[in-house]
């Protein structure tokens, strides 16, 4: 390879400078000292009930070590028809990068609008979820540094989250950590959600265990399962803390909970 | 009109035989057929007024603004067709900030007045083109004191070579009339419209170039003046509308804005009253004076 | 052999070597952009109290490890009613300052009286942030935007050359984040206590703050602008000196004092 391009007599026959040789100084790759990106920590949570869907994010914000401050929220009403958004049948967590988050969330909330007014209805869980992926597609080759949920109602009135990665995979699943402590919360989340690795006492051996059955949870117990969550991983997790902040979408709106977490 | 049937009147950026262009004479027409518009220099600030003639009674009062700000020091107002002051200003607004993007401070009002009778001029060049129906009155404080360019980070130093000149005297009041030919010069007061003759008859009363005049005084000035040309003119209802701009320590610290509600009313009170002790001694009329006849 | 017409008369490679194009300028190559900052302020701190918010940093603008300028104002002023401190590059500030004031230009051509509050601002600082860094050509700056909200409530906030935005009862960028921000925290942990602080302790705890800055901050002068916003306005003194330092701390620690031990 290095031969075809080689200005050695020798290797290629003669060739001459005008024109033919490089035109520019070739000091070797650039290196680019500007990085785009920052991570701001914290860790968001969803889990989707049979009428409710709860999506929670703590309020921390760091840069390293710093704490820039205890509440900058992550989780969002989208696609009210208000400043206070309180007609949002829709909410979308980001965690990651915050500046990209916050870019995300006005795009897709200006489109679901935009929707809204076209449609005269808002937009279905399902519809924005496509919406969505499409979005952070879209900038496949510089990403919104994100993790982002995406929760609602789904047309049959339960609960309906949808996970993705920053380049806009996604799938709709019962329930799911992201963020900074998104491996320390979701497998507390299998095994208290989806009774992972919970079995019936005495039901047989080996193979012939019987899985715990798993029914619905109702919505105090989903909420004491994600403060208990939170809780677990401000202990362990030095970017996660500060305040926890839970909206709780059912078919009478939206309900925004604030609870205080430490500090430290 | 003599012109009419030679030709000349056709084309813009043709000559008369005897020197003329024709349509800058017809643009001057229709300069005297808008409201007038006033501007008055005083010792320490500049006042706009313009009468504004109300076309229709389903027009909101005080909406529609005709007096326009330039930049954060300046104003202009015309008299004549609306929409080409409007344009005017657009591109009072680009020089002026086109020239704050080369040189980092605010353009003088002399140097405004300066490109925009440039830009008038050259729309009677061109046969593609009519000449601007406006005059207009541009109305600047250049600063007094020295001012930092914009985004200025430090003082430099203050004596020395680099140092700051002992007691020279900067800026000042500004006030110019631009006329369709691009022609433009520096005024004390300035009238165009309309009623310019009954105004320019009262601005030269005032003895503006001894200097004496206060702002406060100008602004109950100016309204009156406006009234008194009105008066030729009394089945038309009409709206006074001012700005002013006062030196670094007056009430607008060298910044273009409208004359408060409260002043506006106390100027145009006193001018009522004024107008109602005149009505015996009736001033001479507009004498129409149109060369256009030769 | 190369018979092209553009190769006549050149001097042959196999007897003079190829031609040696390492002086040519790259002027086809990738666009350059801000790749570092170059002069540079050091931190800003800011700090809310019952009806305003206290800003301050230093007149020191650096160039690497020299003090290069030593009467540079960071805090700049915008529509009489929002302060703007800018920590970072000098010129990529005055470069915004000057936005800032062509944005405060076309407000005032509509003739409403309305004025973008300091909330207004720091959106749309964010924005032209985020926009320079999406274009891969950054404004190298972390400013701290003080002034009051639409609600005529204190409003203090945070936005840097990410893009990234936030805001706290008390912020501080740059070295300060470590060193002063633990400060103002002590005095204003959370909103409600910022609420209750009045101006003179807001003024004491920043002035305390910067104090603090100086001893520690190799890149800090003594020299400093201080500016108070309220309803009422900003009042902005840019040439204060650091008060009441005491360097008896330094006795104690090797290499700071003149002992040797």
């Amino acid at each position: 390879m290095a031969a075809m391009f080689s200005q050695n007599p020798l290797m290629n026959g003669p060739n001459y400078s005008f024109n033919q040789g490089p035109s520019t100084a070739s000091a070797g790759n650039k290196e680019h000292s500007f990085y785009p990106y920052t991570d701001n920590g914290g860790s968001t949570l969803a889990i989707s009930g049979s009428d409710f869907t709860i999506i929670a994010g703590d309020t921390r914000s760091t840069s390293g070590y710093n704490i820039n401050t205890r509440y900058s929220p992550k989780v969002f009403k989208i696609g009210g028809t208000t400043a206070s958004q309180d007609d949002a049948t829709l909410v979308l967590s980001v965690v990651g990068f915050a500046a990209d988050g916050e870019a995300l969330k006005e795009r897709l909330d200006a489109i679901v609008k935009m929707y809204r007014y076209q449609h005269g209805k808002p937009m279905s869980v399902k519809a924005c979820a496509q919406r969505l992926s499409t979005i952070l597609y879209g900038k496949r080759f510089f990403p919104y540094y994100v993790t982002a949920i995406l929760g609602g109602l789904d047309e049959e009135g339960k609960g309906a989250v949808y996970s993705y990665d920053p380049v806009g995979s996604y799938e709709r699943e019962q329930c799911r950590a992201a963020g900074a402590a998104a491996s320390l919360i979701m497998p507390f989340l299998d095994n208290q959600v989806n009774y992972k690795n919970q079995y019936i006492p005495d039901s047989g051996v080996g193979h012939e265990l019987k899985e715990r059955e798993r029914i619905p949870l109702g919505r105090n117990e989903v909420e004491d399962l994600v403060k208990d969550a939170f809780d677990s991983a401000v202990e362990r997790h030095i970017e996660v803390g500060d305040g926890l902040q839970m909206l709780i979408i059912t078919k009478n709106g939206i309900e925004e909970i604030y609870k205080p977490l430490k500090k430290d | 009109m003599t012109s009419i049937g030679t030709g000349y009147d056709l084309s813009n950026s043709v000559f008369s035989p005897d020197g003329r262009n024709f349509q800058v004479e017809y643009a001057v027409k229709a300069v005297e057929n808008g409201g007038t518009s006033i501007g008055i220099r005083c010792k320490d600030g500049v006042v706009l007024a313009v009468e504004k003639v109300i076309t229709s009674k389903l027009l909101k009062p005080g909406a529609n603004k005709r007096i326009a700000t330039i930049d954060r020091h300046m104003g202009a107002v015309s008299s004549g067709l609306v929409p080409d002051g409007r344009h005017f200003v657009s591109r009072a607004r680009e020089e002026a900030s086109s020239w704050r993007k080369v040189y980092k401070s605010p353009i003088s009002t002399s140097d405004l007045a300066s490109r925009m009778g440039g830009y008038l001029q050259a729309y009677t060049l061109y046969s593609s083109v009519r000449p601007f129906g406006i005059t207009a009155i541009v109305a600047g404080w250049d600063s007094e004191v020295e001012t930092p360019v914009d985004a200025q980070v430090g003082n430099g130093p203050s004596i020395g070579s680099g140092g700051k000149a002992e007691g020279k005297k900067y800026g000042g009041p500004g006030l110019y009339m631009i006329e369709p030919s691009g022609i433009y010069w520096g005024y004390y007061g300035a009238a165009t419209g309309k009623g310019r003759q009954t105004a320019k008859a009262e601005l030269e009363k005032l003895d503006l170039a001894a200097g004496t005049l206060s702002l406060e005084d100008g602004v109950k000035e100016a309204a009156r003046i406006i009234y008194v040309a009105h008066d030729d003119n009394k089945d038309k209802e009409f709206e006074l509308e001012m700005t002013w701009i006062s030196n670094l320590e007056g009430p607008t610290k060298g910044r273009h804005q409208e004359v408060p509600k409260e002043l506006l009313e106390e100027a145009e009170r006193l001018a009522k009253k004024a107008l109602e002790g005149d009505d015996d001694d009736e001033e001479t009329t507009d004498k129409p004076e149109d060369k256009m006849e030769e | 052999m190369n018979h092209l017409p553009q190769a006549w008369g050149r001097p042959r490679d196999d007897v003079y070597g190829p031609y040696d194009a390492s002086y040519l300028q790259s002027s086809h190559g990738p666009n350059q952009h801000t790749q570092s900052p170059i002069v540079t302020g050091t931190s800003v701190i800011a700090l809310k109290f019952k009806d305003g918010v206290v800003i301050a940093a230093d007149n020191l603008a650096s160039y690497g490890s020299l003090a290069r300028f030593t009467d540079v104002k960071r805090l700049r002023k915008f529509a009489d009613s929002t302060v703007v401190g800018f920590g970072g590059d000098v010129s990529d500030m005055q470069y915004l300052d000057r936005l800032l004031i062509s944005l405060d230009t076309e407000e005032a051509y509509s003739s409403s009286g309305h004025t973008l509050n300091a909330k207004n601002l720091h959106t749309y600082l964010a924005k032209v942030f985020y926009k320079r860094r999406s274009d891969f050509n950054p404004l190298w700056n972390q400013v701290l935007v003080a002034g009051l909200d639409g609600e005529k409530k204190p409003f203090l906030a945070s936005a840097d050359l990410l893009g990234t935005t936030f805001t706290s009862p008390s912020l501080a960028t740059g070295f300060g984040a470590h060193l002063a921000q633990p400060l103002l925290r002590k005095v204003a942990p959370d909103e409600e206590a910022a609420a209750k602080l009045t101006r003179e302790q807001a003024i004491e705890a920043v002035k305390e703050s910067m104090k603090v800055l100086f001893y520690r901050d190799a890149r800090s002068l003594d020299k400093y602008s201080i500016a108070v916003v309220t309803k009422d306005g900003i009042d902005l003194k840019e040439d204060e000196q650091l008060e009441k330092q005491s360097w008896a701390f330094a006795e104690g620690i090797r290499g700071y004092g003149t002992q040797v031990n």
